[in-house]
């Protein structure tokens, strides 16, 4: 039993990972000798070598397309892009190629690939590293898109995400990265990878949410009981597929539901469970679902971005708002 | 093999000319050839073909045969029965040269064209209709003949090629020039401006990845001619990247086949990447949606129908070679009965059921998509005539 | 062998239609597979088109110059044996008709074009099979109505169900299969701000919205919608019934003036419930009914002495007290009159406690709440179940829930002066028993005629599980209870 970060947690999962299946080879810019810019694959090439771990050149396309020839040749490629920002050169391998091999070949060939891309705001960064493109990626029909949202998760999930044999594009929320939990390693997990987490057990109304704004949730959950409310706070955890027993379960129990994320507001992840709860939970709604989100703007230069991310006040005030109708 | 300085660089030119006519061959270009348009066997200080009559006979079968499965499939898209095909006709020779370089175990990522090298490695004609025709989107198993599906997006399959490479690297699979193994990526001279394309240059470049790049320059990406893509020889590109480039005459067999075996030994004994520039050219249109008397003149259509890859080979074989009509006439007999099965095979291709297609989205479906499924099978089954 | 023709394809050059700009062939003329025969013009280009078979022309079907649609036979051929040409029919390019349902398509560059489709429906299956295979693709896990739900919900039926595992004992007609779906009712006595109540509703947004306009808590509106759920109809139907409270006789009387046509009364709410009921059960359960006439004297004489009796001091006793304390008691004798007939199941359940219907009169219709296990109450106990009982029925303030998991009802036809009836069993139930008027009636006692307090009691069974002598045998034994109260000691 140790405590351990969120980042060294994702450390010590793909180091699990890569002496579990020597067909596991890690890949990104800086991840070899400097361990990553977040220090999250620190030590891995000293003990792994320079073959399974990879210092790319700096191109992102290259990094998802030869991992695609690698997977074609039976390696099963875990991708770092930098930052969340930077994902875009490699959005046509990721959309044209990942997503769509195993479908085009009618089932033959595998993606067994896992894109990691630390994401989100609220760490003071200058442009394009605070992004949450994730709805960009759950889109997109032969993807998986999941995201941690404590070290655990972080630990399980992401060697879960590698002996899946679909294609997952993980999300790291950087915010967290030195969010510190008790993780004891020989304790199997509780979940499989696809399915969301009860944080805290309500009555009152719902909270959705999945990475960076868990805690935010769970402190807003907490604070909320001064308020004479009871909130269930549900992590996420899989935006692709969503899990929406474990969603539906709840808002059929509490009639009330906002989902919390730093995506923008429109199109994003919150609109499609606004669109399944309203479609399965009909009748059990006290109130429309409602969304605590970003704004629809590029993001903002970080010394506004405390008002454009979902705080606790704002997600108590989309509360205040539900529990109105 | 190459050279490193770039020749005297062409006059700046206002990009909105009318068609602009590519260099004719024979003035401006160095290559290596070993079989002239005439059908004449020259030499070439650094390369030699060193097979017998009997390969090029073979040779002259796979191209004759090769051609023929392309006409007739332009002629069924004529028909309605493809929805689109995208002919090889002129770059035989560049195709099949380097496709029966190739050993068993080398790996090849083919653009969307490759046709003959599909040959080469033993993928049936028919599976190749399919994507065309609109009931797949490539039929064959990659492992089955080491060819991978065809790539539409320009460029796209270098990236996969190189880290396949990466791939035989790590299984150390490369050291031995005779038992190594090698990749061979196929693409265009359009595809050589596409960033992936030169991503996958450095990386095979600072991977010393055992990756053969061919390039068929034939002139033409779709109505845009090869200086909109560089200002100078393809081939020269490699030096920038640290690998060696070579030009090859893509209209002849014999030289293409030397320069690829060589370039697929490099790569196989550790050596790494060669960019391979087959000067050819596009005799047909870019694919049958295309109307290339809109951009290019018919004078250059005749001039390269003198280069004609089959005809030179046919020329040597019957001067040369001791070849009588009884070959050509058997050949000719052969390619009219794969023609004729290619023809029945494509009319007979089922259609595909969308039902079938839910389950390849994910190795492991997910229930929203199960059910999915379902509901269109109902809905599908809701209306009269059906099940 | 024939004759086959070639349709103009689309070629991918943008093509709707063409015009035959030259022919390369006349009739006669022996062409052989991919021959070309003919240049067309495209909107753009000349296209030269090879023919799909082999064999001698037989006609030209389109003049040069002329413009005609994809899909048109343009040229005739006389095909050879099929030895060599092995296309049949079917196989010859399958260009559709433009007036296909398919349409003509526009080629663009990279495939054969987008459709031009007719602006029409496809014809659909019948909607039994389309309902069937809506239900069917319907989430498992939706709580909206399916269409095999049906909409029959007894009056017994819970819309959120009954907590306490007092499970809605529906007869197999009235199986509501979206039961399973809702969501299990917690109630959580800790709710603040929102919520009403402790019972969860279902209803959609419009209907919750036209409750709370009309200051009524869904909680006490009777849901008659599929799988629970809260009708626009129910909330209306609630609002519409009058406030006050009436003495249980009367109804209210349909508003029938003579010479002045027909008057049309929508069948709705409660009515429309306790209809579907009583048409489940009479055709479900085979009905027999068997009836007594008892003396009474000595229950008239006991509820005297109950009244001035000090554990009855704020209590209103009546006879129907001592006939419901008989029932509970000669229950334990002939204990399948508290049972029910499960037939989807196919078995008989024995109840475990008493839950005693009163069958009651409210301004909205006959309404059945139970006391619940009335078998386990004291005597005073039970006086007070009736009385709020029947003081919540009056006021109209039945909750579902106390209308759920009945397992006897008593009816009581006296109220009105009746004496008797063949009352039809609460669904649900094995057995109603009807407590006719109490009068003063020439009896002979000791052979002499003499005015006693008598009443006819009349019980109904269900035959599929209580036959003549258990029937018989529970009826005489409530008889013989309210004909000597002290037997009651017996049980």
């Amino acid at each position: 039993m140790t405590k351990i970060t969120l980042g060294k947690a994702i450390n010590a999962g793909l180091r699990a990972a890569m002496e579990a299946d020597p067909k596991v080879v890690v890949m990104g810019e800086d991840i070899g000798k400097l361990g990553g810019v977040f220090r999250v694959t620190e030590g891995l090439q000293k003990d792994f070598g320079e073959d399974r771990v990879i210092d790319t050149p700096l191109a992102e396309s290259g990094i998802i397309g030869t991992a695609v020839g690698l997977a074609l040749r039976g390696y099963r490629p875990v991708c770092e892009i930098q930052f969340d920002g930077f994902v875009f050169p490699a959005y046509d391998q990721i959309i044209n190629q990942v997503a769509k091999m195993h479908y085009r070949s009618m089932g033959k060939i595998r993606m067994p690939l896992v894109i990691r891309i630390p994401y989100g705001g609220g760490i003071g960064a200058v442009e394009h590293h605070s992004e949450s493109p994730e709805t960009l990626f759950a889109h997109v029909p032969g993807l998986k898109v999941v995201s941690c949202g404590d070290p655990v998760d972080a630990y399980w999930m992401i060697q879960q995400a590698i002996t899946s044999d679909d294609p997952v594009v993980f999300f790291e929320p950087k915010r967290r990265y030195h969010e510190k939990a008790e993780l004891d390693e020989s304790v199997p997990p509780t979940q499989p990878l696809h399915q969301a987490k009860v944080v805290r057990e309500g009555t009152d109304a719902t909270l959705l949410c999945y990475g960076p704004m868990v805690k935010t949730c769970v402190q807003a959950a907490e604070a909320a009981v001064e308020d004479g409310r009871q909130l269930e706070v549900i992590d996420l955890r899989t935006i692709s597929p969503l899990d929406l027993q474990t969603i539906f379960a709840s808002v059929r129990k509490t009639r009330r539901a906002v989902v919390v994320h730093e995506a923008p507001l429109s199109l994003g992840p919150g609109s499609e469970i606004a669109a399944r709860i309203t479609e399965e939970c009909f009748y059990h709604l006290e109130a429309p679902v409602l969304r605590v989100t970003g704004y629809d703007t590029p993001y903002p230069p970080s010394r506004m971005e405390d008002d454009y991310l979902p705080d606790l006040d704002r997600v108590l005030d989309g509360v205040d708002r539900v529990m109105g109708y | 093999m190459s050279e490193s300085v770039p020749g005297p660089a062409p006059e700046v030119f206002a990009p909105h000319k009318a068609p602009v006519s590519p260099p004719q061959a024979s003035e401006e270009v160095e290559f290596v050839q070993l079989l002239t348009p005439e059908g004449e066997r020259v030499e070439h200080p650094d390369y030699s073909f060193d097979l017998d009559d009997e390969a090029i006979k073979s040779f002259y079968r796979d191209m004759t045969l090769v051609r023929r499965i392309d006409t007739e499939a332009t002629a069924l898209q004529r028909q309605g029965e493809l929805g689109l095909w995208a002919s090889l006709l002129g770059q035989e020779a560049a195709q099949i040269g380097s496709g029966r370089a190739l050993n068993s175990k080398d790996m090849v990522f083919p653009t969307y064209r490759e046709h003959g090298v599909a040959w080469c490695q033993g993928v049936n004609p028919l599976n190749l209709l399919g994507l065309f025709r609109g009931v797949d989107q490539g039929a064959w198993d990659p492992k089955d003949n080491n060819f991978h599906l065809y790539t539409i997006v320009i460029g796209a399959q270098t990236l996969h090629a190189t880290g396949y490479a990466m791939g035989q690297q790590r299984d150390h699979a490369i050291g031995d020039a005779e038992n190594g193994e090698a990749t061979i990526a196929y693409f265009g001279d359009g595809a050589s401006s596409q960033g992936d394309v030169n991503e996958a240059f450095i990386w095979a470049s600072v991977f010393n990845a055992p990756v053969v790049c061919f390039c068929q320059n034939n002139q033409w990406a779709i109505s845009e001619p090869i200086d909109r893509q560089t200002r100078i020889p393809l081939y020269q590109r490699a030096a920038g990247f640290g690998f060696p480039g070579v030009r090859v005459d893509g209209n002849d067999v014999l030289a293409t086949y030397a320069v690829t075996q060589q370039a697929l030994k490099r790569a196989r004994e550790g050596s790494g990447p060669t960019l391979i520039e087959a000067y050819t050219y596009r005799m047909g249109a870019h694919t049958t949606s295309d109307d290339p008397t809109k951009y290019r003149l018919n004078e250059d259509l005749e001039h390269w129908k003198l280069k004609d890859p089959i005809g030179r080979v046919h020329a040597y074989l019957a001067r040369h070679a001791g070849v009588d009509h009884d070959f050509f006439d058997e050949i000719e007999a052969e390619a009219d009965k794969v023609a004729a099965e290619l023809r029945a095979g494509c009319l007979a291709l089922p259609d595909p059921v969308l039902t079938d297609f839910f389950q390849n989205v994910y190795v492991e479906e997910t229930p929203q998509l199960a059910e999915q499924r379902d509901q269109f099978a109902a809905y599908a089954a809701s209306f009269e005539g059906e099940g | 062998m024939g004759i086959q023709q070639f349709r103009l394809p689309d070629v991918g050059e943008g093509l709707v239609e063409a015009e035959i700009v030259s022919w390369k062939v006349k009739p006669g003329d022996t062409v052989k597979l991919n021959d070309t025969v003919v240049e067309i013009e495209t909107a753009k280009s000349l296209v030269e088109l090879p023919v799909p078979f082999a064999g001698v022309i037989s006609e030209l079907l389109v003049p040069e110059g002329e413009t005609v649609p994809v899909g048109t036979p343009i040229i005739a051929v006389q095909t050879e044996s099929a030895g060599e040409e092995p296309l049949a029919d079917d196989l010859v390019p399958t260009v559709p008709e433009p007036e296909d349902d398919k349409g003509g398509r526009t080629a663009v560059l990279v495939g054969y074009g987008p459709k031009t489709t007719e602006a029409k429906r496809r014809a659909r299956k019948a909607p039994a099979a389309s309902a069937a295979s809506a239900a069917s693709a319907s989430s498992a896990t939706s709580a909206a109505p399916t269409a095999s739900a049906g909409s029959a919900a007894a009056p017994a039926q819970v819309a959120t169900g009954a907590p306490g595992g007092a499970a809605p004992a529906a007869s197999p007609a009235l199986q509501a299969p979206a039961a399973a779906a809702t969501a299990p009712a917690v109630p959580t006595g800790d709710v603040a701000g929102g919520n009403s109540a402790a019972v969860h509703v279902l209803a959609k947004p419009p209907v919750r919205k036209l409750a709370k306009d009309l200051g009524i808590d869904l909680a006490t509106v009777n849901a008659t919608g599929p799988g629970g759920i809260i009708t626009r109809a129910d909330v209306e139907g609630h609002a519409a019934a009058p406030a006050a409270a009436e003495p249980a006789a009367a109804y209210q009387p349909a508003p029938v003036v003579s010479g002045q046509g027909d008057t049309r009364v929508p069948v709705k709410g409660v009515q429309k419930v306790m209809a579907q009921a009583m048409v489940a059960s009479a055709f479900t359960a085979p009905h027999v009914t068997e009836w007594i006439t008892v003396d009474v004297s000595a229950t008239m004489e006991l509820v005297e002495r109950l009244k001035g009796d000090r554990a009855f001091r704020d209590l209103r006793v009546s006879p129907l007290l001592i006939v419901a304390k008989a029932v509970t008691l000669a229950a334990r004798r002939t204990p399948i009159i508290n049972a029910a007939w499960d037939e989807q199941a196919q078995e008989i359940v024995y109840k475990g406690a008493v839950n005693l219907g009163i069958a009651a009169a409210t301004p909205r219709g006959l309404i059945v709440p139970n006391i619940k296990s009335a078998d386990s109450l004291t005597l005073p106990e039970l006086c007070r179940a009736l009385n709020d009982l029947v003081a919540t029925a009056r006021e109209g303030k039945t909750q579902p829930a106390d209308q759920a998991g009945g397992s006897f009802t008593i009816t009581n036809v006296g109220v009105f002066g009746v004496d008797a009836g063949t009352p039809i069993i609460n669904p649900g139930e094995a057995a109603i028993l009807a407590f006719g008027a109490v009068r003063k009636q020439p009896w002979v006692v000791d052979d002499e005629i003499v005015p006693r307090w008598i009443t006819t009691l009349a019980l109904s069974f269900d035959h599929r599980l209580i036959d003549g002598e258990k029937g018989s045998t529970f009826l005489a034994d409530v008889a013989s209870i309210l004909e000597d109260p002290a037997r009651a000691l017996m049980f």
